[in-house]
Parts: C-alpha cells; sequence; structure tokens
C-alpha cells in the first residue's frame, strides 16, 4: 500500500481555535499566558537574529529536528528550499480547492436544472434543457467558488489578516525588511523551555538572543 | 512638491552616511566565461555518455519505424487506386496534420522559451528543437498533397474543382480560396517554417560547438518576430488545409483552435522522447522529475485550452445557427459514428485527462505522465480524425460510403504511414545531436530547477 501524501496536518483543538479567534474578537478570553516576562507581560516568543543566509537554513533545520511546531523563519527574501529545512507539510488548500470546485459545478448544475425543470421556454428554437447553455454557467460558478476558496483559504490558513502581531514590538525585529534573518519559537509551543530553546538557538548559531513580549 | 521643505537639505550634508554602491557587475571576460563553462562541462550530469547517444543507437528504432511507414504508405496508395482516392488521401492528412501539428508547435515553444528566457526549459529544449527541425519533412509531405488536390481538381479541397459554378459563397471567397493564391501561400509557409527551424536549430548547434554566448541573443532576437511570423503562417495553414476542407465553413478561431492542438501535441511528444532517453539510462541528473513536473503542467494547461478554445468555437456557432456554419458541426455529429466521436473528444480530450493530470504524483512520475502524454496524441489524432474524416463522404458523395467496418485497414494505414515516416526523421533527428545544449549560458538554471511548492 503506497504511502498517502500528508496534506492534511494536525486538526486544531477547540482551545487553539478560541485562542487564535480571541485575536480578532476582545469578548473571547485570552487563554492564560504560560510563561511571562520580568515585567509582567506574557512572553511572545524568543528571536533569534542572524546576518548570513547558510546559517539560518541550518538553524531553522535544528529547530525542526528538535521537534518544535510553532516557529518560524522571518527573511528579507524568500529563500529557495526554506520549506524543507522547515519540515513544512504541504498545503491543504488544493483539496479545499478541488472540494470548492466540485460543490460549484454540482450546486450549478443542480440550480440551472431545477430551474428549468418547470418551467420550459423556448428560446431561439433551441431543445429544451440542451447542455450547452448550461456549460458556461456552470464553469464560472465552478470558477469563482474555487478562486474565493483558494483566495480566502489561502488567508485563513496564513492568520490573516490581522491588525498586528507581537513580533512587532521588538525593535530589532524590523530590520526584518532590510538585511537580518529571525527565528521565532513561540512560547505556546509545547516544547519550549525558557532556558533549553534559548541554548537551542545560541548553539545554532545566533548573533542575538531576545525575548519578545506581548499585548496583555 | 517644491514647497515641501526637504529633510535632507535642513540636515548637515557631512553627517549623512552615503552609503557604497557596489560597482555594477561587469560583464563576464572571456576567461570568466571559459571557467564557467569549464564548470558546466565537469557537472555530474553532463558526462559525455548522459548527455549523448551512442553511434547508431537510433538505428535499429528508426529502422523499424521506416519499414511500417513505407508499408503503411504503400497499403494507402493501393487503397487509394483500388478503393477511393479521397478516402486514401484523408486517411494520410490525418496522420500529415497531427505531424505538422507537433512540428509547428515545438517550434513556437522553442521561441517562447527563447523570448522568456526559460532557464528552466534549456536541458529539455534540444528535443522540442530536434521536433521543430522536422518542419521541411512536414512541408514535403504537405507538398505532396498540394500536388495531388492541384492536378486532381480539387480531390478534398472541393473548391479547387474548376467546375463548381454557380456557389454565390464560393464566388464570394474566389479572391482567397483559387489554386494560383493557395501555391503561393504554401510556398510562403514553407519558406517561413523551413527557414526559421533551420535558422534556430543551426544557431543552436552552433553554441554547442563554439560556445558562443552572443548566439543566445541572437536566438532571442529570432524569436521575437519568428513568434509573429509563425503565428500568421500557421493560423493561415490552418484555414487553408484543414477549415477549407468545408468551403462554406468559417470560424475567425480556427488558426487558435489548430495552435491549441499543436502546443498540446508537441509538449506531449517531447515528454515521449525525454522519457524514453530516461529510460536508456540518458539526461540521468539533467532532465529530472522537476522538469517533467513542469512539462506535464504545460500538457495540462493546454488541455484546458484546447477545450476552452473547442467549447467556445461550438457555442457561439450552436447559438448564432447560421447554416453555413451549422453545416460543419451537423456533418460532425451525426451520421457515421461522429457523434460518439464528439462525445469522446468531450470526455477524452478534456475531462479525463483534466482530472488525472490535476494531481502532482502523475506529473512526477516519469512512466505515469509518458503514457499521458501518448495518450494525447492518440487522442490529437482522434480531434484531426473528427475534422478530416467526415468530409469524406459529405454532400453528393454520402451514397459512396461504405462504413466503417469495410475501411478502417484504410484509415489506420494512412495515419500510420504519416506518423511513422515522421517518426523515422524524429528518431534520427534524436541520434544525430547531443541531447542537451551543451554549452547554452541558461544551462546551470535547468540542471538546479526545482519546484519549490
Amino acid at each position: 500500500m503506497p504511502e498517502l501524501p500528508k496534506i492534511f496536518g494536525k486538526i486544531p483543538s477547540v482551545s487553539e481555535l478560541l485562542a487564535s479567534a480571541s485575536d480578532y474578537m476582545p469578548f473571547i478570553p485570552k487563554p492564560a499566558p504560560k510563561y511571562v516576562s520580568e515585567s509582567g507581560k506574557p512572553v511572545h516568543g524568543i528571536t533569534a537574529e542572524f546576518s548570513k543566509t547558510p546559517v539560518v537554513v541550518r538553524a531553522a533545520e535544528k529547530v525542526r529536528d528538535a521537534g518544535y511546531t510553532r516557529w518560524d523563519v522571518m527573511t528579507p527574501f524568500p529563500i529557495h528550499g526554506m520549506e524543507t529545512s522547515m519540515g513544512i507539510k504541504r498545503t491543504i488548500l488544493p483539496a479545499l480547492a478541488a472540494g470548492a470546485a466540485l460543490t460549484g459545478v454540482a450546486g450549478a448544475l443542480a440550480m440551472q436544472l431545477y430551474m428549468n425543470n418547470d418551467f420550459e421556454m423556448v428560446v431561439q428554437g433551441k431543445p429544451f434543457l440542451s447542455w450547452e447553455p448550461l456549460t458556461p454557467i456552470t464553469f464560472e460558478i465552478g470558477i469563482l467558488l474555487t478562486a474565493f476558496t483558494c483566495v480566502f483559504g489561502m488567508m485563513a490558513l496564513n492568520g490573516l489578516p490581522r491588525f498586528h502581531h507581537p513580533l512587532f514590538n521588538s525593535e530589532r525585529f524590523l530590520s526584518v525588511s532590510d538585511n537580518r534573518f529571525f527565528v521565532c519559537i513561540e512560547a505556546s509551543d509545547p516544547k519550549f523551555d525558557p532556558v533549553r530553546t534559548r541554548e537551542l538557538l545560541e548553539s545554532a548559531g545566533a548573533d542575538r538572543i531576545e525575548l519578545v513580549e506581548d499585548e496583555n | 512638491m517644491s514647497q515641501a521643505p526637504s529633510q535632507a537639505a535642513t540636515q548637515d550634508p557631512t553627517t549623512i552616511p552615503i552609503p557604497e554602491r557596489p560597482t555594477p557587475r561587469a560583464v563576464l571576460t572571456e576567461a570568466q566565461w571559459q571557467a564557467r563553462l569549464d564548470k558546466l562541462a565537469a557537472h555530474p550530469a553532463m558526462r559525455h555518455d548522459n548527455v549523448h547517444l551512442p553511434e547508431g543507437a537510433t538505428n535499429k528504432l528508426s529502422g523499424l519505424l521506416l519499414i511500417i511507414g513505407a508499408a503503411a504508405l504503400v497499403v494507402t496508395i493501393l487503397g487509394a487506386f483500388t478503393f477511393n482516392a479521397r478516402h486514401a488521401l484523408a486517411a494520410f492528412e490525418v496522420g500529415l496534420f497531427t505531424c505538422i501539428a507537433m512540428s509547428v508547435g515545438a517550434q513556437f515553444l522553442v521561441m517562447i522559451f527563447h523570448s522568456l528566457n526559460a532557464g528552466w526549459t534549456t536541458t529539455s529544449r534540444r528535443q522540442f528543437e530536434n521536433v521543430a527541425s522536422l518542419l521541411p519533412v512536414c512541408w514535403v509531405m504537405a507538398l505532396g498533397v498540394v500536388l495531388i488536390e492541384i492536378l486532381g481538381g480539387g480531390v478534398l479541397l472541393t473548391w479547387l474543382d474548376k467546375g463548381l459554378t454557380g456557389d454565390h459563397l464560393l464566388e464570394l471567397k474566389s479572391p482567397y480560396l483559387n489554386a494560383g493564391f493557395f501555391v503561393v501561400r504554401f510556398l510562403i509557409y514553407g519558406l517561413v517554417w523551413l527557414g526559421l527551424s533551420q535558422l534556430m536549430f543551426r544557431l543552436s548547434r552552433k553554441q554547442d560547438e563554439t560556445g558562443q554566448r552572443g548566439l543566445t541573443r541572437v536566438m532571442r532576437f529570432n524569436s521575437g518576430w519568428g513568434l509573429l511570423v509563425m503565428t500568421l503562417t500557421t493560423a493561415f495553414f490552418a484555414f487553408d488545409f484543414l477549415m477549407a476542407l468545408d468551403f462554406r465553413f468559417f470560424s475567425t478561431m480556427w488558426g487558435v483552435y489548430f495552435f491549441a492542438s499543436s502546443t498540446l501535441a508537441s509538449v506531449s511528444v517531447v515528454v515521449l522522447i525525454l522519457a524514453v532517453l530516461r529510460g536508456t539510462g540518458r539526461l540521468t541528473g539533467a532532465v529530472t522529475e522537476e522538469h517533467f513536473h513542469d512539462l506535464g503542467k504545460l500538457i495540462l494547461t493546454f488541455t484546458v485550452f484546447w477545450s476552452y478554445i473547442a467549447f467556445s468555437q461550438y457555442f457561439l456557432i450552436w447559438y448564432a445557427n447560421i447554416p453555413e456554419e451549422t453545416a460543419w458541426y451537423v456533418y460532425r455529429t451525426g451520421e457515421g459514428g461522429y457523434k460518439a466521436l464528439f462525445i469522446i473528444l468531450a470526455f477524452g480530450h478534456f475531462v479525463a485527462p483534466f482530472c488525472i493530470l490535476l494531481f502532482r504524483k502523475v506529473k512526477r512520475t516519469t512512466g505515469l505522465l509518458a503514457f499521458m502524454a501518448a495518450y494525447m496524441i492518440a487522442i490529437t489524432v482522434a480531434d484531426m480524425i473528427w475534422i478530416v474524416r467526415p468530409m469524406v463522404y459529405a454532400g453528393a458523395h454520402a451514397a459512396e460510403n461504405p462504413g466503417l467496418d469495410a475501411t478502417w485497414w484504410l484509415d489506420a494505414a494512412g495515419i500510420i504511414g504519416a506518423l511513422s515516416i515522421w517518426g523515422f526523421f524524429l528518431v534520427r533527428a534524436v541520434g544525430a545531436s547531443p541531447l542537451v545544449p551543451l554549452k547554452d549560458p541558461t544551462l546551470h538554471e535547468a540542471l538546479a530547477h526545482k519546484n519549490y511548492v
């Protein structure tokens, strides 16, 4: 039996979904922070700063092999092969798009067949329920649903749009759009440990390690 | 704008650090270029036996194809004399137009790759060039068809018949549809196709030997005007030889329809060639699953493109319901099993390959993709059958139709004959030159090509 492609990642739990929804809806209480900084603010995570591409790729491989799941690499430009270095699984989006396309095609056909069923009208002497006029509408609705699913599904899977990100609290982080590379391991990661995570990033050759605080 | 105080002007100019700009990268010197060529030649994928076929390796296959082709053509010619000349010519034309579609499409794609500077295609481009370099062969075979049509006074192209008078549409179209202008146009197609295909092929081969990097720019320049004249000659070729089978019919989309088939078939045949070469242990590391993935995407794209064009053309004609246009579809969805062929094309040329080629696994597995490529060539032949074959027993000739059971051998012989003769030249061309452009400046891009998705 060939191995099926692993396009479905881990399904998020209810508490995880609530935690991400609380970013947008103030009436949803935020979960209690796992770690609190000395100033009493919740800890977002630990960032490591790098100045060379090969070093950050090696660092990403190191973090991946250490088994972290909630972390990211931020770079000023796309680095080819970073997704393998980070161990990112393929996105579920193609499957969602295929589902949307089939829904659109089936829905459009059902709508037109239902509407034409009891309401036969002679248009230009063409036969009733001929397949030709059904095709453009089926095609367009299929495309419409697929395109919407692709765009909005991509945004939802990326957690976009959002008003703010805790990483912007760090002054140093702003140089990510200039000439610096950052690896951030979030405090919500089950493997996160204030001491060992910092040691891991240090051993990966980071120029500078920083603790990033979240808003309250 | 002038009123806004510039911040830089108010500051002390000595405090503003002026970043040191890197000096613009100079053009490589000849020594640096030679060093890059040496580095490329040392690449493991560029071993001599990996990018060359051994001397005479293709003789067996090309000889076999020549024998099959010659035998099939003899059967076709016998069928023409003993049975029905119109039918034999139509069968040969089905095969011939598929070959022309593949060669024309390959020439298009070579020029598109050059004009877009498509680095990933470099290792597979030589096979496109090989397919395109058969345009002279195609033209000579088409010359045979033209001679038969002219000397026979309109065998399938009934408008060449001098005795055909009194048709108002033909009288209106006669400034275009007449034997003299037809021959002139055919000579222009030959000039453009022979000239362009040989020009691009020889430039590429010359670069193999001399390593002149400037030739890439020459090829790119020639691709610009070449694409324009190829587009026009291909469209008018399709008008003259396929659309004019029924001189009453006209469709402004016809050139695009033929173009869609030709690009689809040419990518398919190149995938087949590359898969066979990979199967014999060549091109390891030069053409990988990454390249097959992208070529598979092209097949998927042109499958959708063909369907879009084919349906749009049909849909407008169906709605407008103008007799001279509709008649064309009436022949092709009516008697003689053409309705079944129409449905087979709708599902076999669009629905099935679209659903299969959507899967990444299919495009990245060489065997599966090669199977799909062979299938797409077969379905292109079916498309040509659907276009050409109904005209044999159309209109006044309907009474001559002996039915498919009695004539299938003639169809098969004509199609196999044309395809095999073309295949003979193709196999010889593949064996005659290195399997990749050896000293192309973009070769390193193709060798490192990866799909980052």
